[in-house]
């Protein structure tokens, strides 16, 4: 565990990067340091290893002060991981990788074995090893700077802004690569990033830091994105705050019906007749093996033949038990029907979810969040800043569960016409 | 004389011992001053790296010292160092070479991108190893590329020596012009730069041999 106590930052010049911080970082966990520039949390992540030494307060790594140990030694049982990668240039990538073991005294052979066995690890060739770094992408040296942090074994690793050079779509694979390896590893991480959809992503847990070092929230992320702290926190946070914390919602709970689940061999008119039973009129046609084939219209059901001869519209699914609220809600905007399929790890229907049942999951979480939804609501409806604070002043705790369904009714709706699909879809991003 | 061939053959053949001489000499004279010119010019580098505000008049000091003609040099030490010496030559050229040298070095140093001098240091590199294992090293190509224009100046201006008496190669020169006789002359100016193109040449393998990660780099 490392602990923030009362840490302050103040250089020659007056300026205070970091003031007064306490928290703390769980062992095994990931704690995300996030701010806008200048909050101070390069500083705080630097005060840990002592790049940066704090003016006052204490630092403590399991209940030792960092300024007790001498900065090398302390530097050697951390990882880090630099923007940039910070990969040394004349090096080969084995050597990169095996630094650490080396400066802490290990034999050649046995450094080098270690750092192959890391270059596996975050999934590179390792026909890269004897390579320089100049021969490799920017993701690519990326990922040998998260295995040259891991090469001696750390129980703590810093990570500094260290996917925000690349490009998203390799960024995306860097931070699913980095949740593997914890899952694997639980190291105590503390990343910095100024990014909040990273830090929401990789965090148990986010510290988000305003201008001046101060702490502003330290909180779990479903917490964070449902009961914002204060208004710089919710502006920071940013538009989309109410779908996105759907993300962190599981979908089991979602009320799910069998009946409308039909195999491909039935007759098109016992279809019809319990069709007419269920009172819905969309069917979700699955083969024999259970796997969803797409929806048919009800009032579209000829009077012979089987289903099999029928053309099926388009479909969504989502993975019951393990995908979000969020999954279930994207999935319900890719079928003219309005419900999602829910199928389970093999991919076979388990049920449908329609969109009352996604309606009502919605609800009991939109009445969950309690008076912090004010401000999802407001914002939401109001543009700005400022008509924010008036409209929440507006809706009491019944209007604001209702302002929050609002927009995810609106999406919903546009749904049908495939113009607007594609707006949805973003606006779900 | 206008039979009188460029080269006489002949003449290098019974000279020969004494070309050899001279070329060994003009070797020494050359390149001595360039290995204690760096081996003043590092630690120099580095200070002015380590305290920027000793760079300015350091490399100001050496500029001024570049810019006097070396005959003028050579002279006035003749009294501290002596006529026809080796010293009277290789210490002003030591100076040349570290007035190209101590600048290299400090750029070379600047060339070591922070992101790699950080890491260095937030992987518990002390002081001292980070210097020799990462920074040194990753100023190897710019302090080359200034050793082998340091190098090549310095062979070319040994010659000048041999007006004070000591020049190596340069004795060719002067043995001709006051005889009229052009096969000395074409001798040395050949050495001269020969050896300036070998020396060069083995700078460049150097490079390749020691810095195999800079290869691609200018060209990326």
């Amino acid at each position: 565990m490392i602990t923030f106590n009362g840490v302050t930052k103040r250089y020659a010049d007056g300026t205070v990067a970091v003031d007064n911080l306490s928290l703390e970082v769980p062992t095994g966990e990931i704690t995300v340091f996030v701010g806008p520039s200048g909050c101070g949390k390069t500083t705080s992540l630097r005060m840990i290893n002592r790049m940066i030494d704090a003016t006052e307060g204490q630092i403590l790594l399991d209940g030792v002060d960092v300024k007790t140990i001498d900065p090398p030694t302390l530097r050697r049982g951390i990882g880090y991981v630099i923007q940039q990668a910070g990969l040394f240039p004349h090096r080969k990538i084995v050597d990169n990788v095996a630094t650490v073991p080396l400066l802490l005294g290990w034999e050649k052979k046995k450094a080098r074995d270690r750092a192959m066995e890391l270059l596996e690890r975050v999934g590179l060739d390792l026909k890269m090893a004897d390579r320089y770094p100049f021969q490799l992408s920017g993701g690519q040296q990326q990922r040998v700077g998260v295995a040259r942090a891991l090469a001696a074994d750390p129980p703590v690793l810093l990570m500094d802004e260290p996917f925000s050079a690349v490009d998203p779509i390799v960024r995306t694979s860097l931070q699913e690569e980095l949740l593997r390896l914890q899952a694997e590893l639980n190291k105590t991480i503390v990343f910095v990033t100024h990014d909040i959809d990273e830090a929401v992503k990789l965090g148990d847990r986010v510290a988000v830091l305003r201008v001046g070092g101060h702490l502003a929230q330290l909180d779990d992320p479903a917490t964070l994105l449902a009961r914002p702290a204060d208004d710089f926190v919710r502006e920071f946070l940013g538009r989309d705050r109410g779908i996105r914390r759907l993300s962190f919602l599981s979908a089991e709970g979602v009320r799910l019906r069998t009946d409308l689940l039909v195999p491909v061999a039935t007759e098109a008119g016992a279809a019809s007749t319990s069709a007419r039973a269920t009172g819905e009129p969309w069917l979700a046609v699955v083969d024999a093996g259970n796997r969803p084939l797409g929806w048919v219209a009800v009032k579209d059901l000829p009077e012979s033949g089987t289903l099999a001869e029928l053309e099926f519209a388009p479909y969504g699914t989502f993975v019951s038990g393990r995908d979000s609220l969020r999954g279930a809600l994207d999935a319900t905007l890719l079928s003219p029907s309005g419900n999602a399929v829910a199928v389970d790890g093999e991919g076979r229907a388990v049920g449908v979810a329609t969109r009352e049942a996604l309606d009502e999951a919605l609800a009991e979480v939109a009445g969950g969040v309690g008076g912090a939804v004010r401000g999802s609501g407001s914002v939401s409806v109001g543009g700005s800043d400022g008509s924010a604070e008036g409209k929440g002043g507006v809706g009491g705790s019944a209007g604001s569960v209702g302002g929050s369904g609002g927009p995810v009714r609106g999406t919903g709706s546009v749904a049908g016409s495939s113009g607007s699909m594609g707006d949805a879809g973003d606006a779900g991003e | 004389m206008s039979e009188e061939p460029l080269v006489r053959w002949d003449w290098i053949g019974r000279n020969w011992p004494t070309i050899q001489g001279l070329l060994a000499d003009h070797i020494v004279m050359a390149l001595v001053p360039i290995v204690i010119g760096l081996l003043i010019a590092l630690p120099l580098g580095l200070a002015g790296v380590r305290w920027r505000w000793l760079y300015q008049p350091t490399v100001g000091v050496m500029n001024v010292i570049y810019s006097l003609p070396s005959l003028a040099v050579f002279i006035v030490l003749i009294p501290v160092t002596g006529l026809a010496t080796r010293l009277t030559v290789m210490v002003p050229l030591t100076f040349y070479a570290m007035a190209v040298l101590i600048p290299a070095v400090v750029d070379g140093l600047g060339s070591v991108p922070d992101h790699v001098r950080q890491s260095a240091v937030a992987m518990g590199f002390t002081p001292l190893r980070r210097l020799l294992q990462v920074e040194l090293p990753i100023a190897v190509p710019v302090v080359l590329a200034g050793l082998r224009v340091a190098t090549v100046a310095s062979v070319s201006l040994v010659s000048v020596g041999a007006l004070v008496g000591r020049g190596g190669l340069g004795y060719l020169f002067i043995d001709g012009w006051q005889r009229q006789f052009y096969t000395p002359i074409v001798v040395g100016i050949v050495l001269v730069v020969v050896l300036a193109g070998v020396a060069d040449l083995l700078l460049i393998l150097a490079q390749r041999l020691l810095t195999p990660w800079s290869r691609a780099r200018g060209s990326a």
